[in-house]
Formats: structure tokens, sequence, C-alpha cells
């Protein structure tokens, strides 16, 4: 149990479908398809349905969770393992944040000098963006939901640009479906981990919904959206490449908009990556916001202070990434570490949180 | 209690009259003693008679200050009853002069304020304590004339003038009901400006309301000039270039946006009026469109929106693509552009700024000169200008069009000071073009797009409905749906009535051949 949230600073239930969408989208889209069919060839789609799916009962376990302390993820650690052991897993998210917001913004600023501008300074560019991100997050958690939404619903036309692939699909490129070993799915749906996470942040945001227990639906509704979205992507990718290209096509997503054209407009990826640049905007201000939020709950930091620390680090390592294997192997440990708390730590803590609460309804009775 | 006040006053003069036997005739004594007076003697324009009655032979005093005063009341309507009626006591006054203001006080300090104002104040020979203040205000104001900055074809045609009385006189007009409060406060210590808050009891937020008040109160400046200055005065956040009150100088549209919910300020010796809380999209919604069929003015409406996002955008996306992406531009569209680029010496960001500088001096030029040389200006400048420098290779003709089209598009915007605000917001635009290319202008665009989502009017979000997304609020937003379906107040008002009228009543189906 927390201090509530005065009113003024919560955001409506329904927000939350455009919170959790945000977070979810990001870099991973963009090249996700070589990668999970790597190991389940051109099933994968089905394990992206799959993991997909499997996403909701983390939601559930997570609206639990939060309802059962009436908190967020601090309140949560502190209800089941006390207030200092507590303070030091929360801690673990911080760095679980700035590791994603790391990974989101180097890898897109990779995006950009391989499709844009090759000599673009990865500092300069960084500064500038968590400036951007920083003023954003100084303006509370309504204006970060409000990025939420607009950057989700002024892109959203670029999903009808991926209709211009369909008119060179191959639909038999799918088929035999169910080609592939129960394994090789299961490996294939676990490789979506980084393009799904993102998912897990009602953790932090829980007590700055208005009604918080009525968002769960839209939380769900989200979750099926991003599924949705992924399973046509993936489904489109694979009708249009043949497998052989598709494992040399590190960004699928990005190449897919080579085809499209318009009388005013060619060679569409320009204005495809500028646009990305939304998209990836909330990705950075939420995990900046949660992080910040954390280190004022445990730590009493003043989120202003927080914020500009947690952006300074992200500024100061992401000069360290500078090579495409150690890119490479950002993103692989930001899948990891986010399958970690969101498929191993999160069911650990909603048990861990029905035991404490059955124990501290003995212990009053 | 008027026997009580006369046996009182009788004592007084009886009191000062055996005093003035001891004394001796001073006409000017009992005048003599006041600070204010000292300070004022020195204005040529204070004035000061003195006159004698002719039945009871009591001399009386006209204090005021004459560039205030229509002397004429005075001579017409006070004077002679003055002279020719039963002047004993001041209390007389009331009944002898046929003009409605009449105060007798005792209050000293009174009386700065009511000369200032255009009262004269009457002192009476052997009246110490009491004096009367007569109202003979003069009033220059101009006529009514059309609005100029807000002009419609359809409508109304009277525009607001510099008095705050005429003013509301044209407001109450429109709105003859007792829920109708008009709150005034006088705000600048040497201005003294009367600021009118107006709002309809039952309908408007009290905390709107006491919003403005409570900031109204807390301005702390010497002279207010205009409503401007109040504007830049409450507005929430002061540092933003997007005005956060609306203005209007049309008293149709106050009566309109108070029937809404919203409040309005109008301050003495302005003629535009302010409205507050608004919204961004209010901004493009020009008052003609309630005069028009709702689907012409919803394609307006949609037109102007285009014209804004055109007139921002598209000289940085001309930069962006000549400079970094012309692999954009289809291969037909490319060469035509090569063709009128092929002779420019200059980079594209240096053309674009020599253009939008150019029309930039234009308008500025073309607003400080008197109309018709300010015609002729903009004439020769954006004709001969443009041609010439397109013949002497400066730029491409090309940009030419697309900046004067751009320039056509900011001037779509009904309200002038967002007109104002889309001037300046390309230059950034242009800069952050030039540095990423799409990109640049994708941030620069961010950054805006956070700025709008902090922004609030009266504590209210600037962006509603569009964020927080409200969707019954977009029947008057974006597009302006018919009034049979506005029957309720906008949401982000929070109205204390949120309906306007009854739903059922507007909406009658029939059946065909009925």
């Amino acid at each position: 149990m927390q201090q509530p949230v005065p009113e003024r600073l919560q955001v409506s239930p329904f927000l939350v479908l455009y919170l959790i969408m945000s977070m979810q989208i990001g870099i991973g889209v963009l090249g996700y398809q070589r990668i999970i069919a790597k190991d389940a060839g051109y099933d994968a789609w089905i394990s992206v349905l799959a993991a997909g799916l499997s996403i909701h009962i983390i939601i559930w376990m997570i609206y639990k969770i939060c309802g059962t302390v009436e908190g967020d993820i601090v309140a949560a650690n502190a209800y089941v393992f006390g207030k200092k052991i507590g303070n030091v897993i929360s801690s673990v998210f911080i760095f679980y944040l700035l590791i994603f917001a790391l990974a989101v913004l180097r890898t897109f600023i990779e995006v950009i000098q391989v499709w844009m501008f090759p000599e673009i300074s990865t500092f300069w560019y960084s500064l500038v963006f968590l400036l951007l991100s920083v003023y954003i997050v100084f303006g509370g958690f309504r204006t970060v939901t409000g990025i939420a939404f607009f950057c989700i619903v002024l892109p959203s036309y670029l999903l009808l640009t991926f209709g211009f692939a369909l008119k060179y699909a191959e639909y038999r490129n799918l088929l035999p479906i169910f080609d592939h070993s129960l394994k090789e799915f299961a490996t294939s749906a676990y490789n979506m981990s980084l393009t799904y996470i993102g998912f897990e942040i009602p953790l932090f945001f829980y007590p700055f919904i208005k009604d918080a227990p009525k968002s769960q639906k839209w939380a769900h509704l989200g979750v099926f959206l991003t599924t949705i979205i992924y399973t046509v992507l993936a489904i489109i990718t694979f009708t249009y490449f043949s497998e052989a290209q598709l494992a040399k096509s590190i960004w699928a997503t990005l190449e897919m908009w080579k085809i499209v054209s318009m009388p005013f407009v060619e060679r569409f990826e320009y204005i495809g990556i500028a646009n990305w640049n939304l998209i990836i905007l909330p990705n950075i201000c939420i995990a900046l916001w949660g992080g910040s939020m954390i280190l004022k709950r445990a730590y009493k930091l003043r989120q202003k202070k927080g914020v500009i620390l947690l952006a300074l680090i992200c500024l100061v390592a992401v000069s360290f990434f500078d090579t495409r294997a150690k890119i490479n192997l950002l993103n692989d440990w930001t899948a990891k570490i986010g399958f970690a708390v969101t498929y191993v730590y999160i069911p650990i803590l909603f048990i861990a949180t029905l035991i404490a609460k059955k124990v501290k309804n003995k212990n009053e009775n | 209690m008027r026997q009580l006040f006369k046996k009182k006053l009788m004592q007084d003069i009886e009191k000062e009259a055996a005093r003035q036997d001891t004394e001796g005739q001073k006409p000017e004594q009992y005048l003599n003693e006041h600070e204010w007076e000292k300070a004022l003697l020195k204005s040529h324009d204070f004035k000061r008679t003195f006159y004698v009655n002719q039945k009871t032979e009591k001399k009386f005093c006209f204090s005021f200050i004459s560039t205030l005063v229509d002397e004429s009341i005075l001579q017409n309507n006070a004077l002679p009853y003055l002279l020719e009626g039963e002047l004993t006591e001041i209390v007389d006054v009331k009944s002898l002069i046929p003009i409605a203001d009449v105060q007798v006080s005792d209050h000293n300090e009174d009386i700065e304020t009511k000369l200032f104002n255009g009262y004269v104040l009457l002192t009476l020979e052997g009246e110490e304590k009491y004096f009367a203040f007569i109202a003979a205000q003069k009033e220059v104001v101009r006529n009514v004339a059309q609005p100029e900055v807000e002009f419609s074809v359809i409508g109304p045609k009277e525009s607001f003038v510099e008095s705050l009385d005429h003013n509301l006189n044209m407001i109450r007009k429109r709105v003859p009901v007792k829920e109708l409060i008009i709150e005034n406060y006088t705000v600048g210590s040497l201005s003294k400006s009367g600021v009118a808050i107006l709002y309809i009891d039952g309908i408007t937020n009290k905390d709107n309301v006491n919003t403005v008040v409570q900031r109204v109160k807390d301005i702390e400046f010497d002279e207010i000039t205009d409503s401007s200055y109040i504007v830049q005065l409450i507005s929430d956040n002061q540092n933003s270039p997007f005005p956060q009150l609306l203005d209007t100088e049309r008293p149709d549209r106050i009566a309109a946006i108070l029937a809404e919910g919203k409040v309005a300020i109008l301050v003495d010796g302005s003629p535009h009026a302010l409205i507050g809380p608004t919204t961004l999209v209010e901004f493009f919604g020009s008052f003609e469109d309630y005069f028009l069929n709702y689907l012409l003015s919803s394609f307006f409406r949609l037109v102007r929106l285009f014209a804004v996002a055109f007139s921002i955008l598209i000289t940085p996306i001309y930069v962006a693509a000549l400079s970094y992406h012309y692999e954009l531009i289809p291969k037909d569209l490319l060469s035509t552009l090569i063709t009128s680029r092929r002779e420019i010496p200059l980079p594209p960001i240096l053309e674009a700024l020599f253009l939008e500088l150019t029309i930039e001096l234009l308008r500025e030029a073309g607003a400080r000169l008197p109309t018709k040389v300010g015609q002729t200006i903009g004439i020769v400048g954006g004709i001969v200008i443009g041609t010439a420098s397109v013949e002497a290779g400066l730029t491409s003709n090309v940009l030419l069009i697309i900046v004067a089209l751009a320039a056509l598009a900011s001037f779509t915007t009904p309200v002038y000071r967002m007109g104002n605000t889309i001037r300046l917001l390309r230059f950034p635009f242009l800069f952050f073009a030039e540095l990423w290319g799409m990109l640049g202008i994708v941030v620069s665009f961010s950054f805006l797009l956070a700025h709008l989502l902090k922004l609030t009017s009266l504590g209210r979000p600037f962006l509603e409905p569009l964020y927080p997304p409200r969707i019954t609020d977009f029947k008057d937003a974006i597009i302006r749906l018919p009034f049979t379906m506005q029957y309720n107040r906008p949401q982000y008002l929070r109205t204390e009535n949120p309906v306007r009228f009854s739903e059922k009543k507007a909406k009658q189906k029939k059946d065909i051949d009925e």
C-alpha cells in the first residue's frame, strides 16, 4: 500500500493501451523476422502468435500483484521481501530500464548510420534525443502518456505502407505449416523477447492510472493488437522474402519499404526511418520516467535529479557501443534480461505475493 | 434615518458658522488642507469654480478635472438648478439636480479616485465634513466599426471599441439574462485599468473563474495599455510562443463562448476581449464557421489545418530533400527540380533562408506602413523581387513558389496571434532540416509536440480533444458537426451544466412520406 497519487496527475484507464503498445513497439520490430526464422523457419509466425498469447498470462499476474499491494513494483517488492531487500530488488529494475533505453537508442542510431547518415555522431544525436526525453519527462506522467499516445497514432499510417509488399507476395512460401518441432517453435518464441518486452510497464505506473483495475482490459487489448501487428508483419515478410534471402536481411522490415513508390515519393525508407524516431521516443521516455520513479520511491531521490542522472548515464554509456558486434551483444543481453524479468521474475513475485498475503491474513486473524 | 442625518448636519453647519464668525470670511479655507489638492493644482486642467446660490446666498464650489468632465452636463443639468433652487445644505443637492448619480460622502480618500473617474466635487460653504460627487463623465468613444481582424462576410458586423462600458453593453444585449455575471477589478498601479471578468453563473466552472480572478488580482504592473498585456501576464506558460488565451474583437463570439461555459476577460481601453480556457484547435476555427453550413465549415477547417502543416513543413522538407535525400524524389520530378536549380550558386538552406527572410521583410514592412503604401510595397516587393531573384539566379523558381505558398498558407490562420507563432516556428524546423534532414524535421516536430502537450490554458490541457483524447469534443474541433449534435457543452470545460439543449427534441426522425 502506497500513498495514493492525486487525481490531477493520473491518466484515464484506456490510455494504458497506448502506453503498452508504444513501449512494446520499438527497434525489435525492425528486424525480428530473421531471428525467429532461424529456428522455426517460415512457421515462425505461429511462434509469434503463441508468444503474444502467453503474454496475457503475465499481464494478468501483473494486475494481480499490483492490485494486491495497491501500488507499484517498489511497493510489491517491499510487501513481499520487506523494505530493505525489496528496495535492492527494485534497483535491478532501474538497471533493466536503463539498459532497455540504451539498447533502443543505440540500435536506432545504428539504423540511422546504416540507412541514412553513415557519418552522424552517436554522441550529438543521443544528446539531442535525451534532452528531448528529459524535457518530456519533466512534464510528468501525463505528458509521457501523451507522447505515447501520439507516437502510436501519428506513425500508424506506416502500417499501410507494408501493403505495397503484398503485390509481390508468394503465399506458398508459408507452406507446409507445422513443419517444425515443438522445441524449434519454443526457441523461436523465446527469440521474440526483444521485440515483445515492454508490456511489463504497468508495474511501474499502476498507481498513476485512474481506476487502475479497470485498465486491465486495455492492457490486454494493447498486447493483443501488438501481437496481431507482429504476426501479420511476419506473414507479409515471409511471403515477400525467400527463406535464403531473409537469412541475410538484418532489417527485413526496412527492406520491405524499398518497394514502396508513390507518384511524389520514392525510397520510402527515408521517411519511414525518420518517422521511427517518433516510435522509439516513448520507449526512452517511459524507461527514464520509470527508472527515476523507482529511484524516488526507493531512495528518496528527487525525480528531476533522477531523470537527469539516468539520462547522463545513458549518454555516457551509448558511446561505448561502437561496433555492430557490441550493439548485437547489447541487444542480446537486453532480450535476456527482459525475458528473465518478465517470464521468470514476475511469476515468482506473483506466487510470493500470494503467499505473503496469506501469511499476513493469518497473522491478522 | 434621514432625519437623524439632517439633524447631525445642521449641528455641523451651526458649529462651522460659529467658527467662521470668529475667523472671518475665507472662501477657500475649507478646502486648502488636503494633500491631493496641492498635487492637482499643478495640472492646468484641474478647475475650481465658485458660485453663489441666489436664494440662500450660500457659496458653493465645483472642483473637477476639465478634460475628464463633460462641461455641458454641468452647464445644463447642474448649475441652473443649484443657482436657482433652495440650497441650504449639502443633501439638498440630491433633490435639486436631475442627475441620477449624485453621492453625498465624507470619505476624503475617495476624492482623488472620483475626480479621476470624471466626477465633479461639490463643496458648500459652511459644510466642512460632507461634500457631494456629481457624475459628469465625458465619454470619447470611437464609433462601433466592422471587425477588421476577424472579418466575416456573413454574420454580425459590429466589433468592440476602447470603452469597457460600450463593450459590456454589446455583450449584455446578446445575453440578456441575470446569470451573466460581470466582476470588475482594477489593475495597474498607474493605469488603474478596469478589468471585467464575465461568465454565466450555473454554467461556467467556478474553478476556471477563480483561476482567472486570482491571476488578475495578482498582476503586478504599472501601465496596462491593452488586453495583450493581460494575456502575457496571466498565461500559464509565459515562455511559450503559443498564445494560451484566445482574443477576439467580436461581441457575438464572446456571447457564444459564454454560452459554452468559458470565461471572458475585457479590459478598459482595449478593443480585444480574451477567452479562456481555450485549446489549440480553437485557434484554427474562424467564427464564420458557425455561420456556414457544417459541411462547408468542416471542409474549411480541414483546409486551414492542412495549410498550417504545409506552411510549417514545406520549406524544411525542400531543404531536407535537396540537401540529403534527393533519392526520395521520383525521377521525373527530380529532373524538374534539377533544371530549376542548375544555375543556383547557393546551397538549399541559404536559398530558402534568403527567400523566407524576404517574405518576412515584406510582411513586416507591409504591417508597419500605412495601408496604401503597404499594398504597393507588397506588390512591388513580391513580384519584382521574386522575379528578379529568380532571373538573377539567386533562387530557384520552384522554391519561390513553395515559399510564397507557405506564406499564403500561414495567412489562413483566423487568429492573428497564432499566425505570428507559425511564422516563427518555421525557422527551428529549417535549422534542424539542414542539420539532420528528414530526421531533423521529426526531431523538431517531437519538441513541438512535447511542448504542446505540456501547455495548459487556465490549467486545462491545451491539446484537448486530441490529447487527452475525448471523442465527444471532436464535434466542434477539427470538424464542426451540425448544431443539432452540439447538445452538450465541451467536456474539458467541466461545466456546471453540461447540457446545452435537450437532445431528444433536436433529434426528430421522420420516415419517408410522413
